[in-house]
């Protein structure tokens, strides 16, 4: 129990400084990107309970989410200021990116999605 | 006439025993072909030593041949005509000439073992004296330089040559030469050299033992598998090989050393109401009998399931010298089968008799086959029982009444009619090449079985005869009982009439679709995907969207416009688009949104830039 106890402690405090510290771009982005996974896992759910037909349609759908997981995480990283040195974007920069790549994986999905 | 044979398949196969008697006749043969002519001082000291073995003595006649052939100077050559004037009555060589070619082989440190043997045998045998411990001396340090068996067994030669000291150290080396042997499946022992080799090293324990005055100790399951290799042996190709031989199986029956007893079966191999008995000899190598045995058939076990038939069971001496056993066997009792028979064998008188336990002596035989003559018009009136084991075998002739010969048919057919079904299986009946034109059926109840789908039932035998030439074809009735018994279950018949009528319709059967779920699933998860968008509304509100920053005017709302037509170019896409016509759209649009949006990012940067 006390370790439970110690893994709640934990939790919280990375909570509380997850919302000190974060800037509130980042925290929207964070958002997008929980809004992402839970449609993935609500695919992926339906998947496994009704069967993979048609098969083409679930792979488009699920990768769909997953690749925008993706773009918004390098979004996310782009963004962040602490990661200046290494990414030297601008952030419109990063963003412009960001539509660029998300029209590509829109068109290859719905192409894909039959 | 017309003659008619039953056999039931036998099986009791043979292999004669490991160990034959010796081939003294051929050796015997040999010598005296070679005793016609000589090429050279070595045939001719073997072909006089063999044939001195075998119980013959020459004249001396031969003494001159010795003298022509010599060479002098050849330690070798001396050697040969030494060995071979010895063999003779009253031959003399000339000493003198031979003396100074031995000593200087025996000076000599570069001799090797051969050598030295040769020159220390022929002195021996001309009555030069030679110095012995020089002589030991050399040997030791030729064993160490050549330690070949050869070599090894061309010392132990000269040590038997030495006093019976010297001769006692080397006769105790015979277990480390014995060791050096090669086995050979188990069952043959031979040095590297072939027989010539082989029987010169073996030989040479013999003299070397002999001379040291004590027995030559071999363990006696390898003295069995030398005396194995060396039976094995019925011809060989030099005279040298021969002569060895020849004493080597002098040795192998001499009483005072071990003697290897060979048992082989003398009874013709198949047993049968006219040979009933098993009859095995019992001699020593040179096929003299061994004394008085008591012989005892341990066991006699069928080969193919190990029923034991015979146990322990006493043969019967047949000849005065005890050297025939019998053991009746033909039983109506025992089964046909192949039989391995062990036999065990006890000396009555004291001797150094080896090789006595365990002999196996396989048994072959392939009679006990029914024969039944039958002629024309008479069939067999009594029940014939046939089951899987046995083989049915007919063979006839047919003979020209007027001309008196045997004639072919153009059709000779054996007929099994099945009573119960009638259903008939047809055998062709082929003829012999020649002029006795012997016709043959052969119906194997285990190979054949197919042909009568393993029916076991009663059948009827009939032999067909036809020809053009043939006024009437004959039908001969041979018998009306034949119970046929097979192995296996029987099959039914095949049905032929099936064939004939219309196959069952096929109908096509389109693919199926897959299933799929029920709508209602469908629906609800697609509800349920829409939920996270709630999610996200909730969060981004409470995390404090920026709507005020948002900056309005007429590049960000194109640049909104833009963005937006491509996900309403999607939809089309999805719904009634191909990608070509996808393609051009979208080019088409992303030219406004590129220019829109850069327009709207300079600006946002701007304010960024202007902020700090």
């Amino acid at each position: 129990m006390s370790q439970l106890g110690q893994v709640v402690g934990i939790l919280r405090k990375l909570n509380e400084e997850y919302q000190i510290s974060t800037p509130k771009k980042l925290k929207l982005i964070d958002a997008y990107l929980i809004y992402v996974l839970l449609t993935g896992i609500i695919q992926f759910a339906y998947c496994l309970l009704v069967g993979t037909f048609p098969f083409n349609s679930f792979l488009s759908g699920f990768i769909s989410t997953v690749g925008c997981f993706i773009l918004a995480a390098s979004l996310r990283i782009q963004l962040n200021k602490a990661n200046q040195s290494t990414f030297n974007v601008t952030p419109e920069r990063a963003f412009a990116d960001f539509v660029f790549a998300h029209i590509i994986l829109h068109l290859v999905v719905i192409n894909f999605i039959g | 006439m017309i003659i008619f044979i039953i056999l039931p398949i036998l099986s009791w196969s043979v292999v004669a025993a490991n160990l034959n008697v010796a081939n003294l006749n051929g050796l015997k043969a040999q010598f005296q072909t070679a005793i016609k002519s000589f090429s050279d001082i070595a045939s001719l000291h073997y072909t006089l030593a063999g044939i001195k073995e075998l119980g013959v003595q020459l004249p001396d006649s031969y003494c001159d041949n010795i003298n022509k052939l010599v060479d002098k100077l050849n330690v070798e050559s001396i050697y040969h005509a030494t060995e071979a004037s010895k063999t003779l009555v009253n031959c003399k060589l000339p000493v003198e000439d031979y003396r100074a070619t031995l000593t200087a082989v025996l000076q000599s440190e570069d001799s090797k073992t051969a050598e030295l043997y040769f020159a220390v045998r022929s002195s021996v045998i001309l009555g030069i004296t030679v110095d012995e411990s020089k002589i030991e001396k050399r040997l030791n340090l030729l064993a160490k330089t050549d330690d070949s068996v050869v070599s090894q067994g061309y010392a132990l030669l000269t040590g038997a040559q030495l006093s019976q000291t010297i001769a006692k150290s080397y006769a105790d080396t015979i277990n480390d030469l014995v060791q050096q042997a090669d086995e050979i499946d188990g069952s043959i022992l031979q040095y590297e050299g072939g027989i010539g080799a082989t029987a010169l090293i073996f030989n040479a324990f013999y003299e070397v033992a002999e001379k040291a005055g004590v027995p030559v100790k071999i363990d006696s399951k390898q003295l069995i598998k030398f005396a194995t290799y060396f039976s094995s042996k019925r011809h060989v190709a030099t005279l040298r090989s021969a002569y060895y031989l020849t004493k080597i199986f002098k040795h192998l029956s001499d009483n005072k050393n071990q003697v290897p007893v060979v048992v082989s079966r003398i009874s013709p191999s198949a047993i049968s109401p006219q040979n009933p008995s098993v009859l095995v000899s019992v001699t020593n190598i040179l096929g003299q009998p061994v004394g008085e045995m008591s012989v005892v058939a341990e066991s006699a076990k069928r080969k193919e399931d190990g029923v034991v038939v015979i146990s322990k069971q006493k043969l019967i001496s047949k000849a005065s010298d005890f050297s025939v056993y019998e053991l009746p066997f033909y039983d109506t009792k025992i089964p046909r089968g192949f039989y391995t028979i062990h036999l065990t064998l006890t000396a009555r008188n004291e001797g150094k008799l080896i090789g006595l336990t365990d002999n196996m002596v396989y048994r072959d035989n392939t009679a006990q086959a029914k024969t039944y003559k039958l002629s024309y018009p008479n069939g067999q009136t009594d029940k014939l029982e046939l089951d899987y084991h046995q083989k049915l075998t007919i063979k006839f002739q047919i003979k020209d009444k007027q001309s008196d010969e045997f004639v072919r048919v153009q059709q000779a057919f054996l007929r099994f009619t099945n009573k119960k079904s009638n259903k008939e299986i047809i055998y062709l009946a082929e003829p012999s090449d020649g002029a006795n034109s012997q016709y043959k059926v052969e119906v194997d109840l285990i190979t054949n079985a197919n042909d009568f789908r393993h029916q076991s039932d009663t059948y009827e035998l009939v032999l067909i005869l036809g020809d053009s030439l043939l006024q009437t074809a004959y039908e001969w009735k041979l018998n009306n009982n034949v119970q046929l018994t097979f192995h296996e279950e029987s099959l039914a018949d095949k049905n032929h009439q099936k064939l004939y009528l219309p196959r069952p319709e096929i109908i096509h059967q389109f693919r199926e679709d897959e299933k799929r779920p029920h709508n209602v699933v469908s629906l609800v998860f697609s509800a349920l995907t829409a939920l996270p968008l709630l999610v996200l509304l909730i969060l981004w509100l409470k995390i404090g969207f920026n709507l005020s920053g948002l900056p309005l005017g007429l590049s960000p709302l194109g640049f909104h416009i833009s963005h937006a037509a491509v996900f309403a170019l999607m939809f089309f896409y999805w719904k009634c688009l191909n990608m070509f016509q996808t393609m051009r759209y979208l080019a088409l649009v992303c030219i406004p949104l590129f220019l829109f949006g850069h327009r709207v990012l300079a600006t946002l940067a701007a304010r960024r830039a202007k902020k700090v």
